[in-house]
């Protein structure tokens, strides 16, 4: 019956029907034709799935982003940027990814990321010379690092559904999000060249100070949602409460730019985009119980071992397998349904649970930036107003940068596990 | 009234509620640290409480979803087919949708009956309480189903 709740998963996302209820709609038909009496489990793991004080983070680090953004802090941190590399050859496109890597370390969605970034900087970067495919590339390729870089949204879902330390997850994208910046900012050097202004302002060191000065309050914010879970200050949850608390004062008292009535819409879209999460969460859990019960993840668990892969050769597999399934899947789902299929194999290899979750959430944020179902690319779409595919073709070399990471931390795990191990032996 | 004005209605009341429990979940959980740093005490069953809240909010955010069809969905074939095709495909979605949700409905009646009388251990809250946001969640889900598919039969504009 295995086939069954595979063949029709694949063929109801295919007929656009939402992925949370194609696996439910998946479930019901595996049940209604193999036992009936297990109907008692969709209630029961729906209920299951919605029922979780450590999933109440997502929603506060959802708000968190929202109510920055809100706060219009984009514009803080993109002059930071510029203070440090905007006078650099290809300034604005360096510009771009350096805001996107502190950006990551706010908002930890990389859709918020794609907005917000891109809403101010492609039509800046247009005017400078820059082609509006190259623009909106960048800005959609350097994106991929808010999910890496703390806090990050799905890495709380990874550390649910794994039952890992959400600090040691946090700590773990550290390096490789600072990494697939770095070479980010390389390819940029490389291969954006040709009419393209920079920034010649003066630059006093005064005006310097001052403009540090006036970024500080948010380039401090990572350190204090990162720095309360990971020094056992606060949980998760906790942690991404008091984000929500320092993004509203920095929102209402120093910006001024957040209003009560924009406050109540930020409540209004977390609301929905975390149930739209949830949903998926709480029937991917009754798909999972069943796949359990058919011994899915054990039969490849002894595949993969079998194939005599060894730790390295086996994660570069998966991977390869993990890219793939983030061209066509969205990325909660696809954390959702890899992770138990994957983790107890990796596991009898001796691969850490947290490199694993670094390397998912990586690969997945490639696949976030891919067509048909990338959400990163849908957003840029909308806001640089051009097809998907003009966007793909700008963002595809930057990308090699995420790629190159993924392997690096694969052969070389300490990128990923040097510091949780550090500061959270 | 039309379809899309009783859907209209129904979805900001529902938002509302959504926006007052989502505010809720977040004050609880700044009261609780700011409690816990300052005064060293905390408010029992206050942490089952918010989750309780949360499950509510996801139930009934995830109705309004399919109300406004905004769940995540790969709609590669609808954006290939012509407008009949992508009225066929949103209607066979919608039902399968509703379906579901009206099987999730009648079995959590019976699993509801048989386990909800439990109490909860810090609140002393009946599980039941918790429990019942599967039906209404999944009941307001088929009721958007329905009227999502009887908006699209009479050609009324998405909601």
């Amino acid at each position: 019956m295995t086939w069954l709740l595979l063949v029709s998963l694949l063929v109801l996302i295919a007929l656009g029907v939402p992925v949370a209820y194609s696996l439910g709609v998946s479930v019901l038909l595996y049940i209604a034709l193999s036992d009936p009496q297990l109907l008692l489990v969709l209630p029961l793991q729906l209920f299951a799935g919605f029922d979780s004080y450590a999933l109440m983070s997502l929603p506060l680090f959802i708000l968190m982003g929202q109510v920055m953004n809100s706060a219009q802090i984009t514009a803080r941190l993109i002059d930071f940027s510029m203070l440090v590399v905007g006078r650099l050859r290809s300034g604005l496109g360096l510009v771009n990814v350096l805001a996107s890597m502190l950006f990551g370390g706010i908002s930890g969605s990389s859709a918020s990321d794609t907005a917000s970034i891109g809403s101010v900087l492609i039509p800046e970067m247009e005017k400078r010379g820059y082609r509006k495919e190259v623009a909106a590339g960048i800005t959609v390729a350097s994106s991929t690092m808010g999910m890496v870089i703390p806090p990050s949204i799905p890495m709380v879902l990874y550390a649910v559904v794994a039952q890992q330390s959400v600090g040691k997850l946090f700590l773990g994208g550290v390096f490789p999000g600072i990494m697939v910046g770095i070479l980010q900012m390389g390819l940029v050097q490389l291969l954006v060249r040709g009419g393209i202004e920079q920034d010649r302002q003066p630059v006093t060191l005064t005006s310097a100070l001052a403009r540090t000065v006036r970024s500080l309050p948010v380039l401090l914010m990572p350190v204090v949602v990162v720095g309360s879970v990971v020094f056992g200050i606060a949980t998760a949850t906790e942690s991404a409460a008091l984000g929500v608390l320092y993004a509203a004062l920095a929102g209402f008292l120093l910006t001024r730019a957040l209003k009560v009535r924009a406050f109540w819409g930020c409540l209004r879209s977390t609301a929905l985009t975390s149930a739209k999460i949830m949903i998926v969460i709480a029937l991917s859990q009754a798909y999972i119980w069943i796949l359990a019960l058919e011994r899915v993840p054990e039969t490849i668990a002894k595949f993969v071992v079998e194939l005599g892969l060894g730790a390295v050769g086996t994660l570069l597999l998966v991977d390869l397998i993990v890219l793939l399934a983030g061209t066509v899947i969205d990325v909660s789902p696809a954390i959702l349904l890899l992770t138990p299929v994957f983790a107890p194999a990796l596991q009898d290899l001796g691969v850490s649970p947290i490199l694993f979750g670094v390397l998912l959430v990586s690969g997945l944020a490639v696949g976030a930036c891919t067509p048909p179902v990338g959400t990163c690319l849908n957003v840029g779409a909308a806001v640089a107003n051009l097809d998907i595919g003009r966007i793909f073709r700008g963002a595809a070399p930057f990308l090699a940068a995420n790629a190159a990471t993924l392997a690096l931390v694969t052969v070389f795990p300490e990128i990923a596990l040097w510091l949780p191990n550090k500061l959270m032996p | 009234m039309s379809i899309g004005g009783f859907e209209r209605r129904l979805t900001s009341v529902l938002e509302a509620i959504l926006c007052a429990g989502m505010l809720g979940i977040f004050l609880v959980i700044v009261v609780l640290v700011t409690m816990r740093y300052l005064f060293q005490s905390g408010l029992v069953g206050a942490n089952e409480i918010a989750t309780v809240a949360f499950a509510y909010l996801s139930s009934i955010g995830a109705a309004v979803a399919v109300g406004r069809q905004e769940h995540i969905r790969v709609d590669l074939l609808s954006r290939s087919v012509g407008s009949g095709g992508r009225k066929a495909l949103a209607i066979t979605s919608l039902s399968l949708v509703g379906m579901l949700n009206l099987a999730i409905v009648v079995t959590s009646l019976n699993w509801i009956a048989a386990t909800g009388h439990y109490l909860m251990p810090a609140s002393q809250i009946p599980r039941s309480v918790a429990q019942v946001c599967v039906p209404l969640g999944c009941g307001l889900a088929t009721l958007y189903c329905c009227t999502r598919i009887a908006a699209i039969l009479r050609g009324e504009p998405s909601n």
